[in-house]
C-alpha cells in the first residue's frame, strides 16, 4: 500500500485549533507540499525496484500500412537484449486491449496492420533505457504503406476504411430529440446556422506515462504500479489484456502523479506490457516511462477534435426557442474507452440560458490519427465554445449587443433547481446576478479612464490596428458524475425504455479509516490524485469531524484489488464525493468509538457516552479515554470497531428527480458550479496575434471546502483554457503524420501568454450535497475557450469575423481579416 | 522470443567525471552520452530532478551549475566534470525550508509539484541576478519553465514573497536559514554568456 509522507508544517492548524474553528473552509496550506518542495515526493519515475530492466517501443512512422515484416533478430542479436515482444508473441497467451466501442480488436502491439504514426509495434527490454532504445534503433520493420484517412471529409466521404471490418468509418453516431424542436424552428422570428471547429488538443500534463511491473511466479498474479487515472475503475483494461481475473491483477497508484487532466486514464497499454514482459522475464520487474516525443504523438492521449453545425431560433426578441447541434468528432485510429465523452455535453446542454426544444447529434469518426482520451471537461468546452459562437452570431444578425441577448435568456433564480430538456437538473444559482456583477467589474474598473477598455485608449489603439474587445458570458460546469451512464453506447438503446430504476449501476464512492495505536488516523481513498490536494482535503474534513488535527491524519491510497470499482477522481467529482464519503465514515467511527468505550471501559450504555473533541468520556465528563487507547483496546477483538469503511451514495441516486436520467442512461451530473467570465483582448489586425490583457472572472462552486484549493484549481483551469483558445493544436498534415511531436510544436501557455487573472467567489451552496460543495476540477477549461473567443469575435466586430475556429492562431486571424477586408 | 543474451554488454565508452552535486563530490564513470538528469537522478539518488520533455522546453529538470541554472536534460554528465550541482535537495537545511520553498509553499504555488524543483531552481537564479524582480521581471525569468497546473498567479506570488522574506532576512542578520546569506551574495557571473540553450529561447535541442 503506497504511504506518503505528511509535512506536520500546517500553517493555519494552530490558528484553527486555538479559536475553536473549523478546518474546512479555511484555506489550510497543503500537507503535499512538504515533500514536493524538497525534492522527497515519489513519483512513478522514481520507482525503481532492485533489479528492474527497461522497456522501450518501436512505434510506426507510418499512418496507414500494413506489416510485411517485423524483423527483430538484430536487437536480439544485441548482447543488452533480454526480449523483444511483437503482436506474434501476444496472441498465444494474451488478449487484445478493450475498446470503448464492441467490435474492435486492438493488439497493444500492432498486428498485420499499424493506424496511426507512433503506434507501438514491437517491444523491447534492456538493462537500463539507453540501451533499450539503442536496440529499437535495430528492429527492422518493412511497411506496404496505404492511403492514409487524415480527416472527417475524407473518412465519411472517402472509399478508405481504417477497420475494414467495421465497413464504416463511423462506428457511432446518434440524434437525440428534447422538446418540440421542430416547432420550434419552424415558428421562430429568425434561425441562424454557425460552422465551427475545435481544434485537437489535450492535457499535456508535465509527468508522462510510467509503469513499473512485476510478475509475482509464486502467487501466478501481477504488481503493477503506474501513474494510470482512475486505477479502481479502468483496471479491467489492464486485466482483460492479461487475460487475468481482477483479483491477480494488482494496480496501485503512486501518492504523487504529475497531472493527469484525465489523460493517464488511458495508459492501459503500457501496463499491459511492461506487465507481459515481466512475466515473460520470469517475475524481473520491468519499467516503462514514456518520453515526450510518444506522449505527444502516440501516447492515446489525444482528446476532442470536433466540427460543429449550431443552428439557433430565436424571436425578434432575443429569446431563443430551439437549439440543435451537429458535430463530428475525429476520435482518431481506436474508439477508445472515452467514447462517451461525446455524450456529456447533454448535462449542460443549453449552458445558463433556458431553452426548451434541443437536438443533439453527432458522428464519432475514425481516422489514422492517434485515439482519443479523456481531457478536462470531457467533451464539454467545445460544446460550450460551440453554442456560444452561435449566440455571438446570432446578436449580431438581430443587431443587438451580446450582453443583452445573453441576459434575455438566462435561466432566472426562481427557477432553480433547473431541469434541462435533457434531464439534467441544475442545482443552484443566480446566473443574471453573476452577468450583472461581472460586467460592473469590469466597467468599474476598465471602462474608464486609465482602464483597459477607456474609450480614448480603445480609439487610439484601433488607429495602430489593435482591436480591444470584451466579451461577458456566464457558464455551467457540470460537476460529479455517477452511475453506469457511460456505456450508453456499448448499450442496446431499445433496451433502456425496459430499464428499471433499480438496474442502475449506482458506483457510491467508497472511503476507509481506521484509527492507530500512536492516535493517528490513516484513511484510504478508494481511487487516485494528481495534484487536487485530495489529502489536504480529507485531513480538513475529518479533523473536524473526528476533532482532531490535520497532522493526525494520514491519507493513503487503496490499491486496486482491494477496492471495488468506482469511478473515482474525474468529472468534478472529489470535493463532493469525498465530502460525503468523510463525513459518513467519520460518523461511523465516532459511534463505534461510543461502543466501544462503553463496553470495554466505562462498562455502560452507550448512550452514556459521547464522542467529543478527538476522544470519548462519559456524557457527566467524569473519565475521558483518547483515540490511541481505543485502537489499542480494539486490537484485540475479532469485529474491529476502530476501522470502518463506508460507501457514499452518488447525490442523485437519492433524488427522485434524477431517476429518468438515471435509468435512460443519460448523463447526470448534479452540481452546475458557474463562472461568469469577462476577458480583455487586444487583437492586432496587423500580425494576426491576441493578447489577453486580463481575464475577470466571477465564481461559484458552491460551499468551498478550501478557497485556497478551488481557486487554484480556477488559475490553472483557465490557463488551459487560453492554451486551447489560443495556442495548442495536434495537427496532421494531409499525409497523416503528426505536426506537434515535441513542446515546440504543442505549444503550452507559458508566464509569457498568461494574463492576468481578476477572480471574484460567491457561495451558493449546492441543495443537493452534504456540504453544498459543487464539483470545480474543471471549471477554466470548460468556459474559457468560449469566453476567449467570443472576446475576439466582439473585438472583430468591425469586420464582422467570427472567432469560428479554434486555437485562434495569428494565421488563423490574419486570413480572416483579409478575407473580411476583400469582401468589403 | 526471449533473445539469447550473453551476461556481457557490448563495451561502451566510458569517462570517469567528478562533481560537486549539493556540496558533495561524487565521483564516478559515465557514458559520455548520459544525461545530466539521468546521471543526478540514477547515480546521484537526486529524484527531485524532475525530466517533462527531455528536449528544453519545460524546464522542470533545471538545476543549477555553478550558480547558473541549466536544464540538465540538454546537458550531457560529461560537461559537469569539476563544476558544482546543486539539485531542489540542496536548498533545504535541517529540515527547515528554504525561503523560496516556504514561499511556493504557502502561497499555493503548486499543484501536482511536477514543475515545482524546476520552478524553485529558476527562482533561486532569478533573485541571485534580481533580488527585487517587478512583475515582467518575474515573468521574463520564468519564462522557461512551464507549469500545467497553476496558471502561474500563485507562481509569481510566491517570487514576490521569497524575494521579500529574503530581503528582510537580509536586512535584519544578514542571512537565513536555508541558504541564503550564499544565495544573496552570489557570484555575479555574466549571465549573457550562456551556451547551453537555456537563453530565453526555449532550448535549441
Ligand atoms: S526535461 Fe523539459 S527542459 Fe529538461
Ligand atoms: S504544479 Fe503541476 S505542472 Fe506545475
Amino acid at each position: 500500500m503506497s504511504e506518503a509522507g505528511v509535512s506536520k508544517d500546517v500553517g493555519v492548524e494552530d490558528d484553527a485549533e486555538s479559536e475553536g474553528q473549523s478546518f474546512v473552509g479555511s484555506g489550510l496550506e497543503r500537507v503535499e507540499d512538504h515533500r514536493i518542495l524538497t525534492g522527497e515526493a515519489e513519483y512513478i519515475h522514481d520507482i525503481a525496484p532492485e533489479g528492474a530492466v527497461h522497456m522501450a517501443l518501436a512505434r510506426s512512422v507510418h499512418p496507414h500500412a500494413e506489416l510485411v515484416d517485423v524483423d527483430t533478430s538484430a536487437a536480439e542479436d544485441h548482447p543488452d537484449c533480454l526480449l523483444t515482444l511483437t503482436a506474434d508473441d501476444l496472441k498465444d497467451d494474451y488478449e487484445p486491449m478493450p475498446c470503448g466501442l464492441e467490435g474492435f480488436e486492438e493488439w497493444s502491439l500492432a498486428d498485420d496492420r499499424v493506424r496511426f504514426v507512433g503506434e507501438p509495434v514491437v517491444a523491447v527490454v534492456a538493462s537500463d533505457r539507453y540501451a533499450a532504445e539503442d536496440l529499437v534503433d535495430l528492429v527492422e520493420i518493412e511497411y506496404e504503406q496505404l492511403d492514409p484517412v487524415t480527416d472527417v471529409q475524407e473518412a465519411t466521404e472517402g472509399d478508405t476504411l481504417v477497420h475494414e471490418h467495421a465497413g464504416t468509418n463511423v462506428p457511432d453516431s446518434e440524434t437525440l430529440e428534447f422538446g418540440a424542436v421542430d416547432d420550434a424552428f419552424e415558428n421562430a422570428d429568425n434561425v441562424v446556422e454557425t460552422d465551427c471547429e475545435w481544434g485537437r488538443i489535450s492535457g499535456v500534463p508535465l509527468e508522462t506515462a510510467g509503469v513499473v511491473a512485476q510478475y509475482d511466479t509464486d502467487h501466478d498474479s501481477f504488481h503493477i504500479d503506474s501513474n494510470i487515472q482512475l486505477h479502481t475503475l479502468v483496471d479491467d483494461t489492464v486485466y482483460e489484456p492479461l487475460d487475468y481475473p481482477p483479483e491477480k491483477v494488482n494496480l496501485e497508484v503512486p501518492p504523487d502523479v504529475g497531472g493527469s487532466f484525465g489523460t493517464k486514464i488511458a495508459i492501459h497499454r503500457y501496463c499491459t506490457l511492461s506487465a507481459i514482459a515481466s512475466q515473460q522475464l520470469d517475475g524481473t520487474p520491468v519499467k516503462f516511462v514514456e518520453d515526450r516525443v510518444e506522449n505527444l504523438q502516440g501516447g492515446d492521449m489525444h482528446c476532442s477534435d470536433r466540427e460543429y453545425t449550431v443552428r439557433l431560433a430565436f424571436d425578434d426578441d432575443g429569446t431563443i426557442q430551439g437549439l440543435d447541434t451537429y458535430f463530428a468528432d475525429d476520435f482518431g485510429a481506436f474508439p477508445h474507452y472515452p467514447v462517451n465523452q461525446v455524450l456529456k455535453p447533454l448535462s449542460a446542454v443549453t449552458n445558463a440560458y433556458d431553452i426548451d426544444a434541443v437536438r443533439y447529434g453527432y458522428d464519432l469518426v475514425l481516422t489514422n490519427k492517434t485515439a482519443q482520451t479523456a481531457y478536462r471537461g470531457f467533451g464539454v468546452d467545445p460544446h460550450l465554445y460551440a453554442l456560444e459562437t452561435a449566440v455571438d452570431e446570432a446578436a449580431r444578425e438581430l443587431g443587438i449587443d451580446p450582453t443583452d441577448f445573453r441576459r434575455v435568456n438566462l435561466i432566472q433564480p426562481d427557477q432553480m433547481p433547473y431541469r434541462l430538456p435533457t434531464h439534467n437538473i441544475y442545482d443552484s444559482g443566480d446566473y443574471p446576478a453573476a452577468l450583472d456583477r461581472i460586467e460592473e467589474l469590469v466597467d468599474e474598473a476598465e471602462v474608464c479612464e486609465g482602464g483597459l477598455l477607456d474609450p480614448d485608449v480603445v480609439e487610439a489603439k484601433r488607429e495602430e490596428g489593435k482591436y480591444r474587445g470584451v466579451s461577458y458570458s456566464v457558464h455551467i460546469e457540470p460537476g460529479v458524475s455517477g452511475s453506469d451512464w457511460t456505456d450508453r453506447q456499448r448499450t442496446e438503446t431499445d433496451a433502456l425504455e425496459e430499464r428499471e430504476r433499480e438496474d442502475v449501476d449506482e458506483l457510491p464512492e467508497h472511503f476507509r479509516i481506521q484509527l492507530e495505536g500512536d492516535g493517528t488516523v490513516r484513511a484510504f481513498l478508494a481511487t487516485d490524485t494528481s495534484g487536487q490536494g485530495h489529502q489536504t482535503l480529507v485531513s480538513q474534513l475529518l479533523a473536524d469531524s473526528l476533532g482532531v488535527l490535520p497532522s493526525d491524519i494520514e491519507v493513503d491510497y487503496l490499491p486496486s484489488v482491494e477496492a471495488p470499482t468506482e469511478y473515482g477522481s474525474a468529472a468534478s467529482r472529489m470535493a463532493v464525493m469525498l465530502s460525503g464519503a468523510t463525513e459518513g465514515a467519520a460518523e461511523k467511527l465516532r459511534e463505534n468509538c461510543r461502543q466501544l468505550a462503553a463496553e470495554e471501559v466505562f462498562g455502560c450504555g452507550v448512550e452514556d457516552v459521547a464522542y467529543r473533541d478527538g476522544a470519548v468520556e462519559r456524557v457527566d465528563g467524569s473519565e475521558r479515554v483518547p483515540l490511541a487507547e481505543l485502537a489499542d483496546l480494539d486490537a484485540g477483538r475479532n469485529q474491529r470497531l476502530t476501522r470502518v469503511s463506508y460507501d457514499y451514495d452518488h447525490p442523485a441516486t437519492k433524488i427522485d428527480d434524477f431517476d429518468e436520467a438515471l435509468t435512460s442512461k443519460y448523463p447526470v451530473y448534479p452540481t452546475a458550479a458557474f463562472a461568469a467570465n469577462a476577458p480583455i483582448v487586444e487583437v492586432d489586425v496587423t500580425t494576426g496575434e491576441v493578447e489577453i490583457l486580463k481575464f475577470y472572472t466571477l465564481r461559484d462552486c458552491g460551499t468551498m471546502l478550501n478557497p485556497t484549493i478551488v481557486e487554484g484549481q480556477a488559475h490553472g483551469g483557465i490557463a488551459q483554457g487560453v492554451g486551447a483558445a489560443l495556442m495548442e493544436e495536434f495537427q496532421y498534415d494531409g499525409e497523416g503524420q503528426p505536426k506537434a511531436i515535441t513542446l515546440f510544436d504543442y505549444l503550452l501557455p507559458s508566464t509569457k501568454n498568461m494574463p492576468d487573472i481578476e477572480m471574484e467567489h460567491t457561495e451558493t451552496p449546492s441543495p443537493f450535497t452534504e456540504t453544498g460543495a459543487k464539483g470545480t476540477g474543471e471549471g477554466g477549461m470548460l468556459d474559457a475557450p468560449a469566453s476567449v473567443a467570443s472576446a475576439i469575435t466582439a473585438a472583430l466586430e468591425d469586420f464582422d469575423v467570427v472567432a469560428d475556429q479554434i486555437p485562434m492562431t495569428p494565421h488563423r486571424v490574419r486570413r480572416r481579416v483579409r478575407d473580411a477586408q476583400a469582401d468589403d | 522470443m526471449s533473445s539469447e543474451s550473453s551476461s556481457q554488454s557490448l563495451a561502451r565508452p566510458t569517462e570517469e567525471v567528478t562533481v560537486s552535486v549539493n556540496g558533495e563530490d561524487v565521483t564516478t564513470t559515465v557514458e559520455p552520452r548520459l544525461k545530466l538528469s539521468d546521471f543526478l537522478r540514477d547515480e546521484c539518488g537526486k529524484r527531485g530532478v524532475r525530466v517533462g520533455c527531455e528536449h528544453g522546453v519545460c524546464g522542470a529538470c533545471t538545476v543549477l551549475v555553478d550558480g547558473r541554472s541549466v536544464k540538465s536534460c540538454l546537458t550531457y554528465a560529461v560537461q559537469v566534470d569539476g563544476s558544482d550541482v546543486v539539485t531542489v535537495e540542496g536548498l533545504a537545511s535541517d529540515g527547515d525550508l528554504h525561503p523560496i520553498q516556504d514561499a511556493f509553499h504557502r502561497e499555493h504555488a503548486l499543484q501536482c509539484g511536477f514543475c515545482t524543483s524546476g520552478f524553485v531552481m529558476a527562482t533561486k537564479e532569478l533573485l541571485e541576478r534580481d533580488p527585487d524582480p517587478d512583475r515582467e521581471a518575474i515573468e521574463d525569468g520564468l519564462a522557461d519553465n512551464i507549469c500545467r497546473c497553476t496558471g502561474y498567479q500563485n507562481i509569481y506570488d510566491a517570487v514576490e514573497t521569497a524575494a521579500a522574506e529574503l530581503a528582510d532576512a537580509e536586512r535584519t542578520d544578514g542571512g537565513v536559514s536555508g541558504g541564503a546569506d550564499e544565495l544573496l551574495h552570489a557570484p555575479s557571473d555574466d549571465l549573457e554568456d550562456r551556451t547551453d540553450g537555456t537563453d530565453g529561447s526555449g532550448g535549441d535541442a
